[in-house]
């Protein structure tokens, strides 16, 4: 029977050869980069339809655009761009991302500042940032501020919450005025 | 294996029965192959920080070459980490990141 100790032993015996010579050349990589470079290949795996990613510098995985196009709801036709930059500490710390692309929403400024829960570096309760997440849950959680999280209860900009409380028909039609000046 | 394997021994059964009254086989199984799956005896073998087996070293003693130094770390609730990787997590949150749990240390070892 295979055990957890036989394991270990079968580990320490393999483990003096390649260790010195391996972790040599690989020791300038960033444990972020080594994180990021199964997570980027995971999340072109599974990019929603409404989203594309494009990578300015190959070599730079952790600086990156994304664009959203929303095919349902108050923002269908726009195409909405945004920056994604890692930091040197992840994944202890969340990605830093602003929408590029000027926008009416409750939850998104309009100089690009964006209030999505699993972007927060430091929060009580359990809907912030942690480590267990990956790019994956960003892309999937910036796409959905389009339709399910779209949140007019806990706004960033209270005006547009506003607006919507107010007049409806008139939110859809300066978010669409936007969609035309800015997102196309 | 293919999804065909499993449907097979439900109708040998039925069609030994029957051979059994009638005598008329319809077809009988000739082989089969049973699969079986292990893992270890820890409730997650990944950690989840750094997503390298727990019984491994994480990334980063990996790239600074701390093989041996490399301890794993089981909390109160049952989940476990590389402790290196659970103690640069704790200094912003002292919270599991996979329960939300507030982060007791049940045992630290290998």
């Amino acid at each position: 029977m295979l055990t957890l100790a036989s394991k270990l032993k079968r580990d320490d015996g393999g483990k003096t050869g390649r260790a010195s010579g391996a972790s040599d050349s690989t020791h300038r990589v960033s444990i972020r980069d080594r994180l990021l470079t199964k997570e980027v290949s995971e999340l072109e795996a599974h990019l929603p339809s409404t989203c594309k990613a494009s990578f300015p510098d190959e070599d730079k995985l952790h600086h990156f655009q994304l664009a959203v196009s929303p095919d349902e709801g108050y923002y269908q036709s726009g195409r909405f761009q945004f920056e994604i930059d890692v930091p040197e500490a992840y994944n202890m710390v969340p990605p830093k991302v602003r929408c590029l692309t000027r926008i009416w929403h409750p939850n998104i400024t309009e100089n690009g500042e964006i209030c999505l829960s699993l972007l927060r570096e430091h929060s009580i309760d359990g809907t912030g940032w942690a480590p267990t997440r990956t790019l994956k849950d960003v892309v999937w959680g910036l796409n959905s501020l389009f339709t399910d999280l779209l949140n007019f209860d806990d706004p960033l900009n209270i005006d547009a919450a506003e607006h919507h409380l107010r007049d409806k028909e008139d939110f859809r039609n300066k978010v669409q005025d936007y969609v035309k000046h800015y997102a196309r | 294996m293919d999804d065909g394997d499993e449907p097979p021994i439900v109708l040998s059964h039925n069609t030994s029965l029957s051979s059994k009254s009638g005598g008329d086989k319809m077809f009988s199984l000739k082989k089969w192959n049973a699969v079986a799956m292990w893992s270890w005896d820890v409730e997650c073998d990944t950690c989840a920080i750094c997503r390298v087996q727990v019984m491994d070293a994480c990334l980063r003693c990996q790239a600074e070459n701390k093989q041996e130094d490399c301890v794993v770390v089981w909390g109160e609730c049952n989940h476990s980490f590389h402790n290196c990787c659970m103690s640069l997590w704790v200094k912003q949150n002292n919270r599991c990141p996979l329960c939300q749990q507030d982060w007791v240390v049940q045992r630290i070892g290998k």
